[in-house]
């Protein structure tokens, strides 16, 4: 057995131990695996996504750049919405980063839920009227495509901050106001179909990857969790959709 | 080797096309091709070893300068290291010191640092390895000897069948990078690519082709 082998099968997500939220110290991260599926559609695939996200950083070696425990996937069975965010709402109250791999927008909705006043950086290319709605600003990295009229509304009203996908991948990456602490959900929709092809959503002109990960880790933000939904891996044969969660995902740690 | 010989080897696969032959046809600045068939010593990753069968089977005649030859693979002994490095050092010299310039294909890094023990045996003094990753050194004076470390692992994500990074290199920047390399290049490793077989696969091989390809030149280049 190769030592790639071996690591697959004892260490979860980036290297990390398995273990249970009572091991997690104050300053770490929680990694949990939320395979909810899309509800409609015809790219479905995202509740593949956490096990094949802990294959790939297996696989390539990719450890963290910080320390924690891989809580194993959440169990679908039940209301797991609710026995989300108590678990979410745990790891926060102990100072442990939840970073929870979805799964479908499901997910993300229910970290929110647990932690209803910190502003949102959402990347994603469609604008949602819920996300909008909460107390705190959100920024809202990669739009593309016509957007919701109301949503709009309240962007504009609001003075949110805002980036379309084009905006970035020409270098405009600057955000005027960045909230010192915040939830990070990075839809995996917000990339290029033509980049990398592992997602639930169809974004034609959407962000590169590498843009992805160069505007998240140049975000001076203080991630209080972070959330990763909409990637579909066996839509996309090489990994690339893979390799650009694991790589923000590592961006965001290393400097947020 | 007779032209009789040459007609018996011409269907062999050969990297870039070109003739085969031996140590004993090595003349002063011809480029000799090597195959480096170990990828478990050194940031080991299987497969890459076969890089330099994928290139040799995909190569197409006509790319390489006219003195280039491919002398087939260094002998290996992945198994006991200190026996495989001495062996591929001593090879390596022994190709180095016909004048020749050579180029290792394939395999992990433990070629390039075989290919750098040989080299310092060769010239007597260290011979600093440049590598087209991480920019020129302006710093060489023309006669400088070096050796030109092209790690096929920098390339930017897109252009491989299972990629690892996403930032990186393309080939042509790459290629670019070859041509600018200061100093007297005396020899090159080109190493670090698993190859896959699907259709991306052979997007990469040929990138990996035109990479060889343009090491060919700029070792037929010498000094600038």
């Amino acid at each position: 057995m190769s030592n790639a082998q071996k690591r697959l099968m004892i260490a979860g997500y980036g290297g990390l131990p398995f273990g249970e939220v009572s091991q997690c110290e104050a300053g770490n991260v929680g990694v949990l695996g939320v395979p909810s599926e899309v509800s409609n559609g015809p790219r479905m695939g995202a509740s593949l996504a956490p096990d094949a996200l802990r294959r790939m950083t297996g696989q390539l070696g990719a450890d963290l750049p910080v320390n924690g425990r891989d809580l194993g996937n959440l169990d679908l069975s039940g209301d797991w919405s609710d026995a989300l965010m108590q678990l979410v709402t745990q790891l926060v109250d102990n100072d442990v980063v939840p970073v929870v791999l979805g799964g479908a927008s499901d997910v993300a909705l229910a970290v929110l839920h647990a932690i209803p006043d910190l502003p949102v950086v959402a990347a994603m290319p469609m604008a949602r009227g819920d996300v909008a709605a909460r107390q705190a600003n959100t920024i809202w990295v990669g739009l593309n495509g016509a957007q919701p009229a109301d949503v709009w509304d309240q962007i504009s009203q609001r003075k949110m901050g805002w980036r379309t996908a084009r905006h970035l991948d020409e270098g405009h990456g600057e955000f005027s106001e960045s909230p010192e602490r915040a939830v990070l959900w990075i839809d995996m929709s917000v990339i290029d179909l033509g980049h990398a092809a592992g997602v639930v959503g169809l974004n034609p002109a959407g962000m590169k990857p590498e843009t992805l990960v160069a505007v998240i880790g140049a975000m001076l933000c203080s991630w209080q969790a972070i959330v990763i939904t909409g990637l579909a891996p066996a839509r996309d044969t090489r990994g690339m959709s893979e390799l650009a969660a694991i790589e923000t995902l590592n961006a965001a740690l290393r400097d947020g | 080797m007779g032209d009789a010989a040459h007609i018996q080897f011409d269907t062999i696969p050969s990297f870039l096309g070109v003739p085969v032959g031996d140590l004993e046809d090595l003349v002063p600045d011809q480029i000799a091709m090597v195959g480096y068939f170990c990828d478990n010593l050194d940031r080991p990753a299987a497969g890459q070893r076969y890089l330099a069968r994928q290139l040799r089977y995909a190569s197409q005649s006509g790319k390489a300068p006219a003195n280039a030859i491919d002398l087939g693979d260094v002998n290996v002994f992945p198994l006991e290291p200190d026996k495989h490095f001495s062996a591929v050092i001593a090879q390596c010299g022994a190709v180095l010191e016909t004048g020749a310039r050579m180029v290792l294909v394939g395999g992990d890094s433990s070629g390039l640092k075989a290919l750098g023990f040989a080299g310092q045996k060769i010239t007597g003094a260290n011979v600093p390895v440049v590598s087209v990753a991480e920019g020129i050194a302006s710093n060489l004076s023309d006669d400088q000897p070096t050796i030109l470390r092209v790690d096929l692992k920098e390339l930017a994500g897109k252009w491989m069948s299972q990629p690892r990074r996403l930032s990186g290199q393309s080939p042509t920047q790459m290629i670019a990078q070859i041509h600018a390399t200061p100093g007297c290049v005396i020899a090159a490793a080109v190493f670090g690519l698993a190859p896959a077989l699907d259709n991306r696969g052979s997007t990469e091989t040929r990138a990996a082709l035109a990479i060889l390809q343009a090491v060919t030149e700029r070792l037929e280049k010498g000094a600038p």
